[in-house]
């Protein structure tokens, strides 16, 4: 009887032990990730953390403990106050601009019309272009001297040229330019959540509501909207964290003007931390920003999860 | 073929072969730094940043003067220009990181006195520079020079005057020259109802910083005393200044200055549309290049006078050697050359550029005083006597961290705007501004 010899036990190396394990393995494909969040917004935290509570400036790069002398001191100016309400106008305002027009995008989207597929490709552009290219077109089409809107207007016979609105020049129309050009830029986004979530939602769902008698509008906000929030919830969220801490629009299109109109805390960090070389005031206004952003994200984050459950 | 390939790659051999690549990669360089870092030490190099000058021709000057400095010397000289707005930011990221280029040309307020710590003592230079050249003025020691231990933080190279430029037709026509504030005031509103208002920006920017500042100098205000310690903005002069400012506002301008750049005025005077503006001559220059018929009607003149002083603000262009840099002595040694040729950069910039040391371009200053371009050829002449009538943002005092914040902060454009759109009157206004301006001040005493 022919006896079959058994392949010798290769004996398996600890590190590869290791690997097979799939919560090591897991761990170590995601600690990229995690390293990276860690030195590119944790450290810069801790950092900001560390000078907003000294007397830290270009001037005296040395380190000297003052407690919450900088926050009592941001807090007691006036024009830090009214940049404060300013980012909330500009953010929350933007925002819901932002949503209203990608969810009416999104419905027109849906909708097979010819071109579609091009049209939905180019509704992207405001996102993909360079907020800088985009700025200067803007800042011609709002130009005190220049403004394509108000030519257009003019030779429309719309309204006259000594009542042509001043869009950058008066302080209400200049904060209404910064919203639109920011939900300019953010309802791309804003279609593509929606559209995400309005394919998810199952068509004999639709059918059922359609067949007991629920019209475009019950359709949209008592079935679709309920069930896409936790998306919508989610893009809301990146849009609030993202413009809260924005500068760019303001620093192109403004310089906070006029009047400080359209200040906004990134821009007035920016000013006096990176312009005007008070790193440790600089860091003390950019932490205003923490606590509203993390309530707002802990709170919108716990209600998506109980919608969920 | 290929698929039985693709499912031959198992977790295991993607993590192998991911691993031998990361480590080919990384350590490559380490294979090659010694022989790359033998040939890098035998090459000399020179860096230099600064902002992108009004005058294309004078960066294209500029690059090339490096260049041929370089090439004499062996050593490769590299440029970076970058826009005037991101100087002030570039310059906080190279001193945070102590890292970035050897020789950094400041522009505008900001600079040697905030980064003081970060950078080389350039007294020899400039004590050099004087010997040769006549005396730093007024303006090049408010920006470089330490009046505490008698040092030179950075080399003053040059400064930008803002003069005052109108269409003599126009003005002409109403019979007046606009030779004070008040005669722009008066002579601004008859214009204002012809279709040619005056146009001074009430935005957030450089000119109308400087700009204003000259105002208040004019009418005897001021942000600061001479000491440069204490804030006396809250005076008969500024609110007199403000007044002026609310009536000008009112009378000669368009609501539209409250949302100018710095390219505004120049293009609402280049258009033909503005009787007044105060601006450098780049305004002008445009003007040369693209409306030469307006161009020959643009007269230039001191600014105008006030009932205290004339006095108008400039902005001032230095260089600062970093501590950090890798080759601070081919970076003096360039600025040595530099100052040596002077008068060939101030020709390249076609005047734009004004000289801090007294004799650095003898009188009559070359294309100032005669420039073939302008019609009449002496039409740029008042320029040559700018250094009487200008000063920067700290005046009387020096500049400081603090005046730098309160113009960084366009406090002074704001307490203006503010009472010429009747948001406030003029004495809530200076009152504004000037617990505005104690805020900084005390703040920075306490840093300092």
């Amino acid at each position: 009887m022919a006896t079959i010899a058994e392949p010798a036990a290769r004996t398996a190396s600890r590190f590869r032990f290791i690997l097979d394990r799939r919560e090591v393995l897991g761990s170590i494909f995601v600690a990229p990730a995690i390293l990276y969040v860690l030195l590119l917004v944790g450290v810069p935290f801790l950092l900001a953390v560390y000078y907003s509570v000294s007397a830290y400036t270009i001037y005296d790069p040395s380190w000297r403990f003052v407690g919450l002398t900088n926050f009592r001191q941001i807090l007691q100016n006036p024009v830090f106050l009214e940049t404060l309400e300013n980012t909330f106008l500009f953010t929350f305002a933007s925002q819901l601009l932002g949503l209203i027009l990608g969810k009416f995008g999104a419905l027109l989207l849906l909708r097979p019309f010819p071109g579609r597929k091009i049209v939905r490709a180019l509704i992207i552009l405001p996102w993909a272009v360079p907020i800088a290219l985009a700025s200067v077109a803007w800042e011609w089409m709002f130009d005190s001297l220049y403004s394509v809107i108000n030519w257009t207007m003019i030779t429309l016979g719309i309204i006259d040229r000594s009542e042509a609105p001043n869009w950058l020049g008066n302080p209400h129309l200049a904060m209404l330019c910064v919203i639109v050009v920011n939900a300019w830029r953010f309802f791309p986004f804003a279609i593509v959540i929606f559209l995400a979530g309005i394919t998810s939602v199952p068509q004999d769902i639709i059918d059922a509501a359609t067949v007991d008698g629920a019209g475009f509008w019950r359709r949209n906000y008592q079935i679709i909207l309920p069930m896409i929030f936790p998306i919508v919830a989610v893009g809301l969220i990146f849009g609030i964290v993202f413009t809260f801490t924005d500068l760019s629009i303001v620093f192109l299109l403004t310089n906070g003007g006029p009047i400080n109109a359209t200040s906004v805390l990134g821009f007035q960090g920016f000013q006096v931390g990176i312009l005007s070389g008070d790193v440790s005031h600089g860091a003390a206004i950019s932490l205003f920003m923490l606590p509203v952003l993390l309530l707002m994200v802990v709170g919108m984050l716990r209600f998506i999860r109980r919608r969920e459950i | 073929m290929s698929k039985s390939r693709l499912a031959s790659i198992t977790r295991r051999r993607f993590l192998r072969d991911t691993s031998l690549a990361l480590a080919a990669a990384s350590a490559t360089p380490m294979l090659s730094a010694p022989f790359a870092s033998r040939a890098m030490a035998d090459t000399k190099t020179l860096t230099i940043v600064q902002w992108s000058h009004f005058v294309p021709a004078y960066d294209k000057w500029f690059d090339k003067f490096a260049a041929d400095w370089g090439k004499k010397n062996q050593i490769e000289v590299t440029v970076d220009h970058i826009p005037v707005q991101d100087v002030a930011a570039r310059a906080a990221a190279e001193a945070s990181a102590g890292s970035g280029h050897d020789l950094f040309g400041w522009n505008g307020a900001g600079g040697a006195h905030l980064y003081r710590k970060f950078l080389v003592d350039l007294t020899d230079l400039v004590e050099s520079v004087e010997k040769k050249y006549g005396k730093a003025t007024i303006i090049g020691k408010q920006l470089g020079y330490n009046l505490d231990d008698h040092t030179w933080s950075a080399f003053p190279d040059y400064y930008i005057n803002f003069p005052a430029m109108y269409r003599k037709s126009l003005w002409d026509g109403i019979g007046m020259t606009p030779d004070t504030w008040d005669d722009i005031r008066i002579g601004g509103a008859k214009l204002k109802a012809k279709g040619n208002p005056v146009g001074i920006s009430l935005g957030h920017s450089n000119d109308p910083n400087t700009t204003w500042r000259g105002v208040l100098w004019s009418y005897g205000g001021a942000v600061q005393d001479e000491t440069g310690k204490t804030v006396e903005l809250d005076s008969k002069g500024s609110v007199e200044a403000v007044k002026f400012v609310t009536a000008l506002y009112k009378e000669a301008m368009t609501p539209n200055v409250l949302s100018w750049s710095d390219a505004s005025n120049n293009q609402y005077i280049d258009s033909g549309v503005s009787s007044l503006i105060i601006n450098p001559i780049s305004a002008y220059r445009t003007a040369q290049q693209l409306n030469k018929k307006v161009a020959d009607d643009i007269f230039v003149m001191k600014p105008p006078k006030g009932p205290a002083r004339r006095l108008m603000g400039g902005a001032a262009e230095f260089y600062g050697v970093w501590k950090f840099a890798k080759n601070r002595e081919a970076a003096v040694d360039f600025l040595k050359y530099y100052a040596d040729n002077w008068l060939d950069a101030f020709k390249a910039s076609s005047g734009y550029n004004n000289p801090i040391f007294t004799n650095m371009v003898p009188k009559p200053m070359p294309l100032l005083s005669d420039d073939p371009t302008s019609t009449p050829h002496d039409k740029l002449a008042v320029l040559q006597t700018s250094d009487e009538w200008s000063a920067v943002p700290g005046y009387p005092g020096p500049a400081t961290p603090a005046t730098d914040e309160v113009y960084n902060d366009f406090i002074i454009c704001d307490m203006m705007a503010k009472a010429a759109t009747g948001a406030m009157t003029a004495e809530e206004s200076v009152k504004w501004a000037t617990q505005q301006c104690r805020a900084i001040f005390d703040k920075w005493q306490h840093k300092a």
